[in-house]
């Protein structure tokens, strides 16, 4: 299965595939120092993202997301690549501080829709590439 | 992206290693967000608090410092995650402190005003309609679009500091006409509303309205600003509103159909029964609170008054805390009229330049924290250690004073 999306953050990237159907946030909802999804009301609380494709629909909450983010990459706990249906400012953010603070590449691909997502089964083995001209996941 | 030639003096490090690393960051997001250029700013609102920043935020801002950068622009920041007068007498461990007194440093250095708060909009930054700003906080965000008609994206943290620096923030999203247009609509069908009710009404509009501009209709025409403030925070809480248009509040939105262009929305009514899911939602517990927390966003002098006036003669039970947050300049205000005095004879404190949801409540070692503000129960509950409930003030005050 192929889908197509836009390419915010050029790279490449595989692994296994960690769906969330919700607005997602790694401010409060992420434990840096472990890369587990901590967020209650999330619906993949307790799930680890690091090394994952990261899928979730939109963004939430507070402005400092892309912080909780950039501290999970020092940390080493962050996620090969994040795909999501409307463009989440913090994991652009987040993904760029990435590369100039600590030199480490994670693609970020916008304009994948929850229900093509909701066709990957969660793990499956998945495979991104994201540039200017376009992004493809593939599973 | 296409840069102007002194922009591009600027990203070949012709004024400096800060402006440099500060163009590399803007024009990176600037191309991922599809932004067509560069565009001046008025002021800048910046994040310097450790518990969200962590020690990655910290190089961040140090960086920028000892590049030797200095903001372009008027630049406020958000609170601290401690008291930064009084943080000893609320148990803040010495680490901790210093670990925020270093991104203070970092702050000052880059020439930032000192007023550490989220409303600063009420306090010392005032765009005027139409002007573009760059903020982080996205209460305060939502607050600019929706109230003050100034122009802003939610700026999160590490691209904050980069516009402030420059003095230019890519345009993109809510800096661009079409896509400030209301695209859902909600109807207030809930009779009158508590205090409690605009941050759940808030809530639920953050909730339902995922990545579109809402209107809302139906507000009280005597609404307060500080009412549409709480409003805001509790829909940027929930979800990733950045603008909500209120006919006859918005500039430029004087009826529902200015604000949608006249094209067919979907619609919500928002009901008491809403209203008491979102209740229902972030009250995780019956069991006593151990703090009550008033001020997310920050309370402003006159929310303080009223506050004061519902105290007035009433005492803290014990085994309760109560903290009230507001930004310096109200704390002030309110030590001069006798207002701070009031609320702390119950046995409250009053405590400025930081705010609950940012503040090391579980290192303090709160269990049950209690509060009127649905973005401090949805932060605070979404970490699942400690235990929230929603009330309205006047219910808080009945409980918890004697």
């Amino acid at each position: 299965m192929v889908l197509a999306g836009r390419g915010l953050i050029g790279g490449r990237a595989s692994g296994t595939a960690l769906r969330s159907a919700k607005a997602f946030t790694f401010a409060h909802g992420v434990d840096p120092s472990t890369g587990t999804v901590t967020d209650i009301r999330s619906d993949i609380r307790g799930e680890n993202v690091k090394g994952r494709i990261l899928f979730y629909p939109f963004g939430k909450g507070s402005t400092t997301a892309s912080s909780w983010f950039l501290e999970a990459v020092r940390l080493g706990n962050f996620p090969a690549a994040i795909v999501t249906e409307g463009v989440d400012l913090s994991a652009v953010i987040g993904s760029v501080m990435a590369r100039v603070i600590y030199g480490v590449e994670i693609p970020v691909i916008s304009g994948v829709s929850r229900e093509d997502c909701s066709k990957l089964p969660q793990g499956s083995l998945v495979t991104v590439s994201s540039s200017k001209d376009g992004a493809r996941v593939e599973a | 992206m296409h840069l102007d030639p002194a922009q591009e003096k600027l990203l070949r490090g012709e004024s400096g290693e800060a402006k440099r690393f500060a163009m590399e960051v803007a024009t990176k997001v600037g191309d991922a967000v599809g932004a067509e250029s560069l565009v001046p700013i008025k002021s800048a609102h910046v994040l310097a608090h450790y518990s969200s920043l962590h020690e990655a935020g910290i190089d961040v801002l140090e960086r920028y410092a000892s590049a030797g950068g200095k903001f372009a622009v008027p630049t406020s920041v958000d609170p601290a995650s401690i008291d930064l007068q009084n943080w000893r007498s609320f148990g803040v461990p010495e680490e901790y402190a210093r670990q925020q007194f270093r991104l203070c440093d970092a702050y000052a250095k880059l020439g930032g005003m000192r007023c550490w708060t989220c409303v600063q909009y009420q306090v010392c930054n005032f765009p005027k309609q139409g002007e573009i700003v760059a903020w982080a906080e996205s209460s305060a965000v939502v607050f600019a679009n929706s109230v003050l008609g100034v122009r802003s994206n939610k700026i999160t943290a590490g691209m904050d500091v980069a516009c402030a620096v420059l003095g230019l923030t890519p345009k993109f999203g809510m800096l661009n006409d079409e896509n400030r247009v209301a695209t859902v609509s909600f109807r207030l069908a809930a009779g009158a509303l508590s205090d409690l009710d605009y941050r759940s009404v808030g809530f639920f509009i953050g909730r339902n309205a995922g990545g579109r501009v809402p209107v809302l209709e139906g507000l009280p025409a005597n609404v307060t600003s500080d009412e549409v403030k709480h409003l805001g925070a509790g829909a940027a809480a929930a979800g990733p509103v950045t603008m909500i248009h209120l006919p006859g509040i918005t500039p430029g939105s004087r009826s529902a159909s200015d604000a949608t262009g006249r094209e067919a929305v979907e619609e919500f009514e928002v009901t008491r029964s809403d209203l008491s899911s979102v209740e229902a939602d972030l009250n995780q517990t019956a069991e006593a609170p151990d703090l009550v927390a008033f001020g997310i966003p920050h309370l402003s002098v006159n929310e303080l008054g009223q506050l004061a006036k519902e105290l007035e003669g009433r005492k803290l039970k014990r085994g309760v805390k109560m903290y009230v947050y507001t930004s310096g300049q109200a704390y002030e205000m309110a030590e001069r009229t006798g207002i701070a005095e009031t609320i702390e004879a119950t046995g409250a404190r009053l405590t400025h330049s930081t705010d609950a949801e940012i503040s090391p409540l579980k290192q303090l070692g709160f269990r049950v924290v209690m509060t009127n503000s649905a973005k401090l129960a949805e932060i605070v509950s979404s970490e699942g250690e400690i235990k929230m409930r929603f009330a309205s003030q006047k219910s808080i005050i009945e409980e918890v004073t004697g």
